[in-house]
């Protein structure tokens, strides 16, 4: 577009020449594109391509010179057939996928009947005020709220304290949880996490939904749950997708969470990565291939998100 | 090699943060971006920006430090500052191989001295990593007791200053445990009793190693028969394991969420002089015995500060200090003369003989070996 449109202007113009022609077409836009473009360059497709060029260098260690190319990295990961495979990383990425898919599955599950209200039943006057209390814990830092559920997580800690009273209050003797460093804690951080996200992409892309279209379908004599799915969820389907990819992109990447709420058993690829450029086991290669693995599964899902997704609501969001 | 205080809570301590200090940090990762030539080989790039981040004249003033927590704190760095006018500024890793991708991939050029452990002492001056120390230029490394006048890792102390020894055992509530532990096995035999009150640390050479000595062989076999059994061995307690960590177990040890956890001494320490239920033990079986050390890198600016540090360090009051301050041991005698006879008296601290004779240093293995330690480390805390 932006090459586009200097070009149009040709017409209503004298003509330029072609030095005035290329400063058009070629110039200006490009002035304008470089900073962002060489911020690109340099901070992403770069480093982007030194990852795979590492990928591509078998068991390469720092201080090591490397022994050759060749894709033994990600047979070490996917081939049954290789000596070196464990299978132990298909494990780990199965195990990030299952925490992703889940994390999403429940924002979505929790996310949407918040959203519908705050989009289409809550008091107007209330409104930017409810959006902005979901906002809020954003402004914290992530770690803090991990660490926080850490505390509330603990044997003893608040939770099982509230547990214990509540069954003090009831007479009956509720089982109280032993959830810290367990897999159900690393759930429940990255829904606490990226609830927030979710639940604004969707407040953004119900609150456009037009109210003539849902007073006609009443009008026209659909019950109240046929309305709903017939034209509020259609209609928020973009917001939807964008919603679930967000969520699934950042939890499947996520490392705070893992590390802190996680245990003994549960490893997710972002914090294998870790441990192979600065844990113990100090692989670069292998490092690179599994990184290159994860940046393959999230831009997998940016490309559906930018297929299907509703942008606007994230832009909005 | 202590040290807990994570990566997160406190990624670094400064005392003097300047603007400088900002853009050395911009200019560190700019350099990270020097990166991207490194077809030939990643570890030649390091000493290319030497330059970057430490030009400019003001530099002999400051000294940029890279070590543990709790190995310095701002009383030191005032008093050094006071004596010689030289700012200090202190970052701080949490393991011995983070430091070590740190300094591999460029990006602790800046720092003029590191602390690395006995074995990492070695495995950097095979990377030629680490600079010759002039003898001439040291005061008071006669001071040394003479265990660690000629270490197995350094021999002669050629590239390095011994600062602070520990060893590495298990930590425990006393009101929270049945009976008394006293060698790694109680872990085995408790560990439905105690199931998710336990953790090993996050460090496969402490890890791997104590489950070869419970089981009778050495802390750095390298027989693969032997590392199979260990692996197995793990691989049966850790149902029973909260978590691999070597740090942040404290609150939940002090809170009774862990009953039993295998801790540095260091660490140790710290919590059975702040509460009478913490008791520490070396396990009767053995277990491992370190020494961290102070040594000039080779990309090491500033390096006449570096000696003068490492000479403030040396002086048995400040050394005495340090140890009172801090809590370590000290393997320097003169410093130990002179502390109270509480800590001189305290075992854990300075255990006697007869518990040092079954334990041993962690040395370096081949590449072979380590590669094995790594496989089975991987499926242990992978899986």
């Amino acid at each position: 577009m932006a090459i586009a449109s200097p070009s149009e202007d040709q017409d209503s113009h004298p003509p330029l020449g072609r030095l005035g022609r290329l400063r058009a077409t070629w110039i200006g836009p490009l002035t304008l594109l470089a900073p962002s473009g060489l911020w690109l360059v340099l901070f992403l497709v770069l480093p982007t391509l030194l990852i795979l060029n590492i990928s591509l260098m078998p068991g390469l260690r720092p201080g090591e010179s490397p022994i050759g190319y060749g894709l033994g990295n990600y047979s070490q990961v996917f081939n049954p057939w290789d000596a070196a495979f464990i299978p132990v990383y298909i494990q780990v990425i199965g195990r990030s996928l299952y925490y992703a898919v889940t994390t999403t599955v429940i924002c979505l599950l929790v996310g949407f009947p918040v959203a519908y209200w705050l989009a289409l039943m809550a008091p107007q006057r209330w409104r930017n005020l409810l959006v902005v209390a979901f906002v809020l814990p954003l402004w914290t830092s992530s770690l803090l709220r991990s660490y926080a559920w850490s505390s509330l997580l603990r044997p003893s800690g608040i939770l099982n304290s509230f547990i214990e009273w509540i069954s003090s209050i009831i007479g009956v003797p509720l089982p109280t949880q032993d959830w810290l460093y367990t897999s159900t804690a690393v759930l429940i951080g990255l829904t606490y996490n990226f609830l927030p996200y979710m639940v604004l992409i969707l407040y953004a892309s119900l609150e456009k939904i037009d109210r003539a279209l849902l007073e006609a379908s009443a009008d026209l004599g659909a019950r109240p749950s046929q309305t709903f799915l017939k034209v509020t969820v259609p209609q928020s389907l973009p917001g939807i997708a964008a919603g679930c990819l967000l969520v699934f992109i950042t939890s499947m990447g996520d490392f705070v969470v893992p590390t802190l709420l996680g245990g003994a058993s549960s490893m997710t690829i972002s914090r294998l990565i870790y441990n192979q450029f600065l844990g113990i086991t100090r692989n670069w290669g292998l490092g690179s291939a599994l990184s290159m693995v994860l940046i393959l599964a999230v831009s997998l899902a940016i490309a559906l998100l930018l297929k299907y997704g509703d942008r606007d609501s994230i832009a909005e969001a | 090699m202590p040290r807990k205080p994570s990566l997160f809570s406190r990624p670094s301590r400064r005392f003097n943060p300047t603007r400088r200090r900002f853009l050395q940090g911009t200019a560190a990762a700019v350099a990270g971006g020097a990166l991207s030539n490194c077809r030939g080989g990643i570890s030649d790039v390091q000493s290319d920006d030497t330059a970057a981040t430490t030009g400019g004249e003001g530099d002999a003033k400051t000294l940029h430090i890279y070590t543990w927590a709790d190995y310095t704190n701002d009383e030191l760095a005032a008093k050094f500052t006071d004596k010689t006018g030289i700012d200090v500024v202190v970052d701080i890793y949490d393991s011995n191989e983070t430091m070590l991708a740190k300094m591999q991939a460029g990006g602790g050029d800046a720092y003029s001295l590191i602390y690395p452990s006995d074995y990492m002492v070695q495995q950097m001056i095979e990377l030629g990593m680490l600079s010759e120390l002039d003898p001439a230029r040291l005061t008071g490394m006669e001071n040394m007791l003479d265990k660690w006048q000629d270490p197995v890792y350094d021999p002669k102390n050629v590239h390095s200053v011994p600062f602070s020894w520990g060893t590495t055992g298990l930590l425990y509530n006393k009101d929270a445990v049945s009976g008394t532990p006293e060698d790694w096995d109680y872990l085995w035999d408790n560990q439905s009793d105690l199931a998710r009150q336990m953790t090993l640390l996050e460090d496969v050479r402490e890890t791997m190693g104590a489950v070869l000595k419970s089981l009778g062989y050495s802390y750095n076999s390298s027989d693969p028969d032997e590392l199979k059994e260990a692996y197995e061995r793990l691989v049966e307690i850790k149902p029973a394991l909260a978590k691999f960590m070597s740090f942040g177990y404290e609150d939940a040890l002090l809170g009774g969420d862990l009953s039993i956890v295998m801790a540095y001494s260091v660490d140790a320490i710290s919590l059975t002089l702040e509460d009478d239920r913490m008791e520490y033990i070396v396990p009767a079986s053995g277990s491992s015995v370190w020494t961290d050390t102070i040594v000039v890198p080779t990309s090491a600016p500033n390096v006449d500060a570096a000696y003068e540090w490492i000479n403030f360090m040396l002086e048995p009051e400040v050394s005495t200090f340090a140890v009172e301050s801090l809590s370590f041991a000290t393997p320097n005698a003169k410093s130990f003369d002179m502390l109270s006879d509480e800590l001189k008296n305290n075992e854990d601290l300075f255990p006697s003989e007869e518990v040092l004779a079954v334990c041993e240093g962690i040395a370096p293995l081949d590449k072979e070996t380590s590669d094995l330690y790594d496989e089975y480390w991987t499926q242990i805390t992978s899986a």
